[in-house]
């Protein structure tokens, strides 16, 4: 069994969306449109970056809930840096930058207390969740920051394809949905074709085994939440751009939609297994399906029904498919002729 | 009767007891005589059952390496269904624009019961879930949450209700000696309603843990669900009872919540759903199941509103229990490793190879 | 040429010797078998080879050069691998990515480039000759393909010296042969193997020299040649285990168990026996004949498609444990770590486990001193060595633990008790004591179906022995009128593909 672009679960999440699509285009032409797509992606751009690190860890067998605090801490301490501080350095990459190494530094904590305390990675992120929210809610009060400098702006509407409506606004694919697939890129290509990325599939498959053969298994546990960590700073960056100011409760509470998108999109929650393109697909199906009810003028309330039958339906599916193998098992190729007295 | 208590302390829980009093006197210290006089002390004792409600609600679920996810949204809902219940039985208009003051004793009775059948049937659920699917607990009730949040959403079209009837609301408000004055007895203790709820409750959870064969199953099956199984224990049977307790936890929450917020949304403490988690982890519980002792969780769940009674007098922000919360647990967790690898040290020289 | 040479490898932890001053050496292109009870060192010897653990004395030489800083990288790049019994795979990966992801550690770079490795896996396959489709996911295949595919992983890495733990225990009689066939094989190639298992025969078979282990202390090291079943038992027992042919039988003429044509599918087929009351009745087979499957079936766990089950005469249906309960039918499990015992939990706990509902009281809770009298009281009757039945099971040794599973179903006081494979893995001394525990039980008119693939411990033992192969019951005999050699000739006889078999 090669591996193909998409496997079984992957093909059957194509099958579902292409099923929505077309029930909604029935309905509401719009929906197939360009812009109504581009416009989609670019919403779910930070849902979907998220899902690329979340995706990494979850791999790796880990699990973290920390990072939405992580990203709402580096994005409210590094904008109000460059806003109140430093204005002189008001660059977009200097955002991202400092954005990115803020994060990393606080996801490698999680990294170090998860391996040499050897506690279960849900325990520790939910502690340091509160602390990195907590902290950072304290230092800023609550207080949004509001009239931000114009290149955050500047950032998200920059589009790489552009085209114009006949009144004249412009539509097309964002810079920032094209990093979030590019990042995707990179980070397959770098789980596919170096020893640091093999070792994060090896240690989620089976950790001793990996131990044994010589992986150094606390770099790998560094790695997966250090580079969540820093991902979710990109994030950061990108939904202040999106969003237009600061607002220091808009992405904590997210990370267990966060989380189910990378499930949905196939990832074993027991490690080792998932892939890049199925967290694409994962990320999509959200996104088609809370479009789809803003198009069939649905109340949005209904988004999270939907959201949870989705993941149930999902889960259980999976579950069903297991048992049936399960039973169809052969445990003992039982003669067909019996041979010899009964 | 010593026994008995060595029995409910057990050893790890002493150390547990001992940091509670150490967070009680720094508290103390902190804010002086109004920490510990008799409106703060009854204010904590209102608080406390609701974290309370929620980790042994949350503890019943991860002896067995679960998790409940959907507890604090099954106690939302468990509400609201209360709500739907009383406004239907008094022919209110609207959930809005509702009438349920008028709602009698009986009414209220039958509105809590219809909270608890729904309660019941997303335990059902749940233990269905992950006992005959095998679904891990996580991604079934990280699901159901996600579906509760929206329903509720949906029911309440994002509005706060409120206008409860008072019988309803003194569950939570109300203390025994005003509860008993009603009744023509005299009781010199204005102990809150909410915790002697939850002191009953905890006496039932320990006598089901551990008094009972459910509970002797429980964590035998959450040590090692293989050998239970082949030792006559039924899986899918204590896997449900397991889940429905759990719930029932959150319609007891839902009881006090109603009275002291005297109004119910979709999504009230939605983040106590990880603060109850963090209190089973404080109290011992074992994330990968078969271990955990009650009394340890109780004493977690005080250490945790010490904390916040103590930041909430000196006007600390919020969210600075929020940090306190996440960084007493990493002290513990650093403090028992230090511990322990100290020990470790003393008690042998030659440790096997950590690559084996 | 000698390839392995140690000398006086003294180790002990916690102040308890493990290793007494051991020598060994394993010559180039020699298969070395290594033999032992469990807790005589083996494995700890296994580990100082491996540079898991480093002697407290002692030398290690490698061709004939002074070994000073052993390490797991140093043992590795010198050309020794180890496959644990567990085999160390990845089950989420393919079968060349497993082969390669040494290669991934071990080569230089921090870029791996797949296209490049899957060459060398391939090659490495085709090297010992077996067809396994190279990107099937190494949890999909049976056992003994893993087995290879973790042997041909262990010779991209230049590998001189193959320590195998146990190759065996999962492994068909025909899985074994293939095995052994590609022993040999790499074996001419000038590669050395250090055997260890505890299939004497198995090991006589395959072994040039073999070392036997006793307490920590070596007994001797002799080519196998001049060794039989016998010798090597003495060895390793310090004195010979004689069993006794029975002679005497508790069986009573009333049927406690019948079987009439039972099937499941992919599991075993019209399996028909019967067990009277007071009988002990043998049931062998080699691994994937059905014979742990029939069990899990009378047992519940996982029921029967067709066929009859008459338990004391009445036809009854047995769809679950609890089912089977009901009808007194306990059975002692194969795996003793896994379904036998909650590791963790105390002695006591377990002992009782199986029989919670004769402690309620009358007010539906459970009485735990009596709980606590009724476990202290089978601690003693079968002489279970802990002084608190509050410790966890885990601290018992493999015989107690297993007289801990017994007690806790004795104490349901079973009309029918299975036992499978229940003496593998235990000292002698519980061994007999089992022994006797078991015929004390059949003397009460318990019927006993017991599990087993030790022909002595069948003749000993048992009435009758019934032999399944491939799923169907094949032979039945009289346990007193069979020589060993029947028994093995019906078990071994050369049957149609064997497939695999490993318990639940």
């Amino acid at each position: 069994m090669r591996r193909y672009f998409f496997n079984r679960h992957e093909w059957f999440l194509v099958g579902v969306l292409a099923a929505l699509s077309i029930a909604i285009t029935w309905v509401n032409p719009s929906f197939l449109s360009f812009e109504n797509i581009t416009d989609l992606l670019k919403s779910f751009t930070v849902l979907g970056i998220f899902s690329l690190g979340m995706f990494m860890v979850i791999v790796s067998g880990g699990f973290d809930i920390s990072f939405t605090a992580i990203a709402q801490a580096a994005q409210y301490t590094v904008v109000a840096l460059l806003v109140f501080r430093w204005q002189s350095a008001g660059y977009i990459w200097v955002a991202i930058v400092l954005a990115v190494l803020f994060g990393l530094i606080l996801g490698c904590l999680n990294g170090v207390v998860i391996h040499f305390f050897k506690i279960p990675p849900i325990m520790v992120t939910i502690a340091t969740q509160n602390l990195y929210y907590g902290i950072m809610y304290v230092v800023t009060r609550g207080d949004l920051i509001h009239d931000l400098p114009a290149y955050y702006r500047n950032f998200s509407y920059a589009r790489i394809i552009e085209f114009h409506k006949p009144d004249g606004t412009p539509y097309g694919l964002t810079w920032v949905t094209f990093l979030w697939i590019v990042l995707g890129i990179v980070v397959a290509l770098f789980l596919k074709y170096t020893r640091l990325g093999r070792s994060v599939f090896a240690v989620g498959g089976n950790r001793i085994s990996a131990e044994r053969i010589g992986f150094n298994i606390f770099l790998t546990t560094l790695f997966v939440y250090g580079a969540m960590g820093a991902i979710a700073g990109f994030a950061a960056i990108v939904d202040v751009s999106i969003a237009g100011s600061v607002i220091p409760n808009s992405i904590v509470g997210k990370e267990l939609q966060i989380i189910a998108a990378v499930i949905l999109g196939g990832a074993a929650i027991t490690g080792g297994k998932g892939s890049i393109q199925g967290t694409f697909l994962g990320v999509l199906l959200f996104a088609v399906l809370s479009n789809s009810l803003t198009l069939l003028k649905i109340p949005s309330y209904y988004y999270k029904v939907f959201t949870g039958l989705v993941i149930l339906i999902a889960v259980a599916g999976n579950a069903l498919q297991l048992k049936r193998q399960e039973g169809k098992k052969v445990r003992v190729q039982v003669d067909q002729i019996p041979s010899g007295q009964a | 009767m010593f026994n008995k208590l060595k029995e409910f302390f057990g050893g790890a829980t002493l150390s547990l007891f001992v940091t509670m009093v150490l967070v009680f006197l720094f508290m103390y210290l902190l804010n002086g005589g109004k920490y510990v006089d008799l409106y703060n002390i009854r204010s904590m004792a209102s608080q406390l059952p609701i974290i309370g409600f929620l980790a042994v609600g949350m503890m019943f679920a991860m002896l067995t390496g679960g998790i409940n996810l959907a507890i604090v949204s099954n106690a939302n809902l468990n509400g609201l269904v209360i709500c739907v219940a009383l406004s239907w039985l008094t022919g209110s208009e609207s959930l809005v624009r509702n009438d349920m003051k008028s709602a009698s004793v009986f009414q209220v009775v039958l509105a809590i019961a219809a909270g608890i059948v729904i309660s019941v049937l997303i335990g059902v659920f749940h233990g269905v879930m992950v006992a005959w699917l095998r679904i891990p607990a996580l991604l079934v009730t990280l699901g159901t949450m996600t579906f509760i949040i929206g329903v509720n959403e949906a029911v309440t079209r994002g509005y706060t209700i409120s206008g409860f009837p008072a019988h309803l609301t003194r569950i939570g408000t109300d203390n025994l000696k005003g509860v008993l004055a009603s009744w023509g007895v005299d009781f010199p203790w204005a102990i809150p309603i909410p915790m002697i709820l939850f002191i009953l409750s905890c006496i039932v959870a320990w006598l089901l843990l551990n008094r009972t064969r459910f509970g002797f199953s429980l964590y035998m099956m959450g040590a090692n669900e293989t050998a239970a199984k082949f030792s006559g224990v039924n899986i899918m049977k204590i896997t449900v009872i397991q889940y429905v307790v759990s719930a029932l936890f959150a319609s007891l929450t839902s009881l006090v919540m109603i009275g002291q917020l005297n109004s119910i949304k979709a999504n009230y403490y939605e983040s106590y759903v990880l603060v109850a988690v963090l209190a089973c982890f404080l109290g011992g519980v074992d994330p990968n199941g078969g271990f955990g002792r009650l009394a340890s969780v109780i004493i977690a769940t005080f250490i945790l509103q010490f904390i916040s009674s103590g930041f909430n007098l000196m006007r600390m922000d919020p969210y600075m229990v929020t940090a306190m919360w996440g960084g007493i647990v990493l002290i513990l967790i650093f403090g028992r490793a230090i511990l322990s690898y100290t020990r470790r040290k003393l008690r042998r020289r030659t440790p096997e190879s950590g690559a084996a | 040429m000698t390839f392995l040479e140690l000398k006086g490898i003294r180790k002990s932890f916690d102040g308890v010797h493990a290793l007494k001053g051991v020598d060994f050496t394993v010559e180039e292109g020699e298969v070395h078998g290594l033999v032992g009870e469990n807790g005589s060192g083996k494995s700890t010897l296994m580990k100082i080879i491996a540079g898991v653990y480093t002697p407290d004395e002692g030398q290690i030489r490698l061709d004939g050069r002074l070994v000073t800083d052993n390490s797991p990288f140093f043992s590795s790049v010198s050309g020794i691998s180890v496959i644990y019994q567990d085999l160390s795979l990845f089950p989420n990966l393919t079968v060349v990515e497993n082969i390669y992801m040494g290669k991934v550690v071990s080569d230089p770079g921090k870029f791996v480039n797949p296209n490049k490795y899957i060459q060398t896996a391939i090659d490495a396959l085709n090297g010992l000759g077996v067809a396994i489709n190279p990107y099937d996911l190494v949890e999909m295949l049976p056992i003994a393909k893993q087995q290879l595919i973790a042997i041909a992983r262990a010779l991209t890495n230049k590998t001189r010296l193959l320590i195998l733990d146990e190759p065996t225990t999962a492994l068909t009689r025909k899985e074994i042969l293939q095995l052994f066939g590609i022993l040999g094989r790499l074996k001419e190639k000038g590669i050395s193997f250090i055997f260890i298992s505890h299939k004497l025969d198995e090991v006589l078979e395959i072994c040039d020299r073999v070392t036997v282990l006793r307490d920590g202390g070596l007994v001797g090291a002799e080519a196998a040649k001049n060794l039989a079943v016998g010798d090597l038992e003495a060895m390793m027992l310090g004195k010979s285990l004689t069993f006794e042919r029975k002679t005497s039988s508790s069986a009573k003429p009333d049927e406690a168990l019948r079987l009439e044509r039972l099937t499941k599918k992919n599991n075993f087929a019209d399996v028909s026996l019967t067990v009277k009351m007071g009988e002990i009745v043998g049931l062998s087979g080699l691994l994937g004949s059905g014979r742990t499957e029939l069990a899990l079936a009378l047992f519940g766990i996982a029921p029967a498609d067709s066929g009859k089950i008459f338990v004391n005469g009445r036809e009854s249906r047995i769809e679950s444990v609890d089912d089977a309960m009901a009808r007194g039918i306990a059975y002692v499990p194969e795996d003793r770590l896994l379904q036998g015992l909650v590791m963790d939990h105390a002695i006591g706990d377990n002992i009782v486990l199986a029989t919670q509902d004769d402690y309620l009281k009358k007010s539906r809770l459970i009485d735990r001193k009596a709980m606590q009298s009724m476990s202290e009281r089978w601690i003693r009757d079968l002489g279970i060595k802990t002084d608190s039945s509050r410790k966890s099971a885990r601290v018992l040794s493999g015989g107690n633990q297993q007289k801990v599973v017994v007690a806790k179903w004795l104490a349901m006081n079973p009309a029918i008790l299975i036992l499978d494979s229940p003496t593998v893995g235990i000292d002698v001394g519980a061994k007999s004591a089992l022994y006797e525990t078991i015929r004390e039980s059949a003397g009460k008119g318990m019927a006993i179906l017991m599990i087993s693939d030790e022909m002595p411990e069948l003749l000993s033992n048992c009435d009758r022995i019934y032999v399944m192969r491939n799923g169907r019951m094949i032979r039945e005999f009289d346990a007193q009128k069979i020589t060993e050699a029947d028994l093995r000739g019906a078990l071994e006889m050369s049957g149609s593909t064997s497939f695999r078999g490993v318990g639940v």
